[in-house]
């Protein structure tokens, strides 16, 4: 596959320097990593399970698991190493970050080793070439018969991917959609927005197997396998735990394992369409509702204990309070908060081990304290300078005039404006799910990479994400009502 | 005559290219009702602003009790601040606490007062202005005159040395001036030592042991009201009080 975006990738790498920069450490790889493994007894790889059959969740009995094609293999490596397996979800295009990092020891997830991400990371051998396949509607079938039917049409494949670079390359006339996720693409064919979707064979079969209105044709590309294969990622640097990746793939591909593994995914993805209705994915639904409430609640306190804090170094006659404020507001505004939550899971995860959900809560608390700190600066400002005054003239200290005369005046008037920052919060949070903390949006992409269905997952998060910011609403409004006393 | 509480000299305020205040001298003596009088725009709150500090001068000394104000820091001054009283025109009473936080907040927190305490000192001067039904009442509920005369019982609560009143009945419906001028002439009764900048003839007249004229940031003339209303030696002073008693 290649799902990695350029400009993502691009950012990423910029972070990267900007975080090995900053802290003045490098994350050399080191040539014993493998003994550290084995020391710990636990190898711990990153993967984004959202890619049937090579790696998705099953919804068992109420709880979810990591399976598919590169599952088993991993299950098989640490079983050769004579270690425990440790998976750590993440979206895909923060895998090679996570093994640049250290955050994980390799990873694995249908990874092509392109010359480009060579430069980065180092790759085992390519354990499985899947072959390159065209979805097309079953409507279409006797229209597009061969990939040179397709030229002058318009063709969907993953935005930055191998697939749309050799959509662009191989038909002539061909404009190429890229869109991030698959199940769009397909919803794209669907609605007849394009002719043809480009995707690897194996992901093709599963979805052709699950609807019955699309079908698949072979490519016809001849390609090189290095480059369109899929291979383990590692840092670099790490000659032994490559060779022991390797001979571990070499004796699975030998006994043939991989066909099994092949059919093993098939199972659990029929297991998971068996019942594709939104009831018994509930679980997830409920998970994702819990994480992204812990994250917006949690993020909205700290952020008014930081923006408070910022407020008053903003506000104060010192350069040497005031100038770290301004500043920190104006790079957090001025930056988006998904390469801040970058720049807080792998750069600061780099000096401390710290869990995606962790990571997530601190930047998006470091976000929004920016923002509520113009809010409060904005609320004290507009006060009336005689509240000041008056206070000054009893003999009220300044910590006792903001305290009980200015703060509480402030937080009433700002109320509604720190209400809109918690509903943001709650809705701009989704963007964590980028280092795979399951809050809602990571559920929704979960739900539908396993049921193959577009929209009723959407629907649902769109429902839950309405109910949560609709009650908040009700509630903020209920005591902003109570704060009256006018 | 006794040492004054507050002496000024040389007092100077620029804004800028704009010299306010030029050269203010004067006494406040202990027991004493000064009212500052003059045009609009003639600097009297500012310098009322100046002496208690609520706006630095560019030059000059306050001297209270032997202390220059004017030298103190912010931190300083809190302390020295609650021995001045201030009567702002708009009351600037806090609208987030009722009218018995009002005036329990300071006694509490600067003085270190209990809730008891405070809450006794507190009904005292609520009931002296009449107002004692209104404790737990919240300030936008109160008519105009009835704010200020919070306003004044709060300032009280602290016990001051001095009260000053920076134009306390401006902001009033005229149906209203009346009370808060009835509580202010009973602090002077009681001997209460008060600077009054005020736009009230007839109070300034009635109260006032001194008058101080002020015009173009100047103190033009200071006398007592008998012989400042009745015999004006300046001439800027002659033209105001022929304008006001006309429009009296």
């Amino acid at each position: 596959m290649g799902k990695m975006k350029m400009w993502l990738k691009q950012v990423l790498v910029t972070i990267t320097v900007l975080v090995v920069a900053g802290f003045g450490m490098t994350q050399v790889a080191h040539a014993d990593s493998l003994q550290k493994i084995k020391d710990k007894g636990v190898l711990t790889i990153a993967t984004s399970p959202d890619y049937p059959p090579y790696e998705f969740q099953v919804n068992q009995n109420g709880s979810s698991k990591d399976v598919g094609m590169d599952i088993d293999i991993a299950k098989q490596i640490a079983k050769d190493l004579g270690v425990k397996l440790k998976i750590k979800n993440m979206d895909f295009s923060s895998l090679l970050v996570a093994v640049e990092t250290g955050k994980v020891d390799m990873a694995i997830g249908g990874i092509n080793p392109t010359d480009e991400r060579r430069q980065s990371v180092d790759f085992s051998n390519v354990y499985y070439n899947g072959g390159q396949s065209f979805v097309i509607n079953k409507a279409d079938a006797a229209k597009y018969k061969k990939r040179s039917d397709l030229q002058g049409l318009k063709i969907g494949a993953q935005t930055g991917t191998l697939q749309y670079d050799l959509a662009q390359q191989k038909i002539s006339g061909a404009t190429v959609v890229g869109m991030d996720k698959t199940p769009n693409l397909i919803f794209a064919l669907k609605t007849n927005k394009v002719a043809a979707v480009g995707m690897e064979k194996p992901v093709a079969e599963a979805y052709v197997k699950n609807d019955k209105d699309l079908k698949m044709i072979d490519s016809g590309y001849d390609l090189d396998i290095n480059e369109t294969g899929a291979a383990v990622a590692f840092a670099k640097g790490n000659p032994d735990l490559v060779a022991a990746v390797n001979k571990s793939i070499t004796k699975i591909q030998k006994n043939g394992w991989i066909a099994g593994y092949i059919k093993n995914a098939g199972k659990h993805m029929s297991e998971n369409t068996v019942d594709t209705s939104m009831l018994r994915y509930w679980h997830y639904f409920y998970n994702g509702f819990l994480n992204t409430t812990l994250i917006a609640i949690v993020s909205v306190a700290f952020g008014i204990i930081l923006g408070i804090v910022l407020a008053l170094m903003k506000m104060s006659k010192f350069k040497l309070l005031s100038w770290p404020a301004i500043s920190y507001i104006e790079i957090v505004r001025g930056t988006p908060m998904m390469v801040q939550i970058l720049l807080v899971y792998f750069g600061l995860g780099a000096l401390i081990n710290l869990p995606a959900l962790t990571a997530g809560i601190i930047a998006v608390s470091l976000n929004s304290g920016a923002y509520v700190a113009e809010i409060i600066r904005g609320g004290i400002t507009s006060l009336d300078k005689g509240q000041k005054e008056a206070a000054k003239s009893l003999g009220l200290s300044q910590k006792d005039a903001m305290r009980f005369v200015i703060l509480p005046q402030a937080f009433k008037n700002i109320w509604p404006a720190l209400g809109n920052e918690f509903i943001s919060v709650i809705k701009e949070s989704s963007i964590v799910s980028i280092i795979g903390v399951t809050d809602l949006v990571y559920e929704l992409n979960i739900v539908r990479a396993d049921t193959y269905r577009g929209i009723a997952p959407i629907v649902v998060v769109m429902v839950i994400y309405f109910l949560m910011t609709f009650i908040l609403t009700r509630g903020l409004n209920y005591l902003e009502g109570k704060m009256n006393h006018d | 005559m006794t040492n004054p509480i507050i002496s000024v000299k040389h007092l100077k305020k620029d804004f800028e290219q704009n010299h306010v205040l030029k050269d203010i001298n004067g006494d406040i003596n202990a027991g004493q009702v000064i009212c500052i009088i003059g045009p609009s725009g003639s600097g009297k709150s500012t310098l009322l602003r100046c002496i208690n500090q609520l706006e630095r001068p560019t030059s000059g000394v306050v001297d209270f009790n032997g202390v220059d104000l004017v030298q103190q820091t912010d931190q300083e001054l809190a302390k020295l601040g609650e021995q001045i009283g201030v009567v702002f025109q708009n009351f600037n009473l806090f609208p987030n606490m009722s009218v018995l936080a009002n005036l329990k907040l300071a006694p509490m927190r600067v003085k270190g007062l209990s809730d008891e305490e405070a809450t006794k000192i507190a009904m005292k001067y609520l009931t002296s202005v009449g107002l004692a039904d209104k404790a737990e009442a919240f300030p936008n509920s109160l008519s105009g005159g009835q704010k200020q005369r919070v306003a004044i019982a709060r300032a009280l609560a602290m016990q001051p040395k001095v009260l000053f009143f920076d134009e306390p009945t401006s902001a009033l419906d005229p149906e209203n001036v009346g009370e808060v001028l009835k509580v202010m002439q009973s602090l002077a009764d009681g001997q209460m030592t008060m600077v009054v900048v005020t736009h009230e003839m007839n109070f300034a007249k009635k109260v006032a042991d001194e008058i101080w004229f002020m015009a173009d940031g100047v103190i033009q003339e200071k006398n007592t009201p008998a012989e400042l209303f009745n015999n004006p030696q300046n001439p800027k002073t002659q033209d105001f009080i022929s304008k006001v008693l006309v429009a009296d």
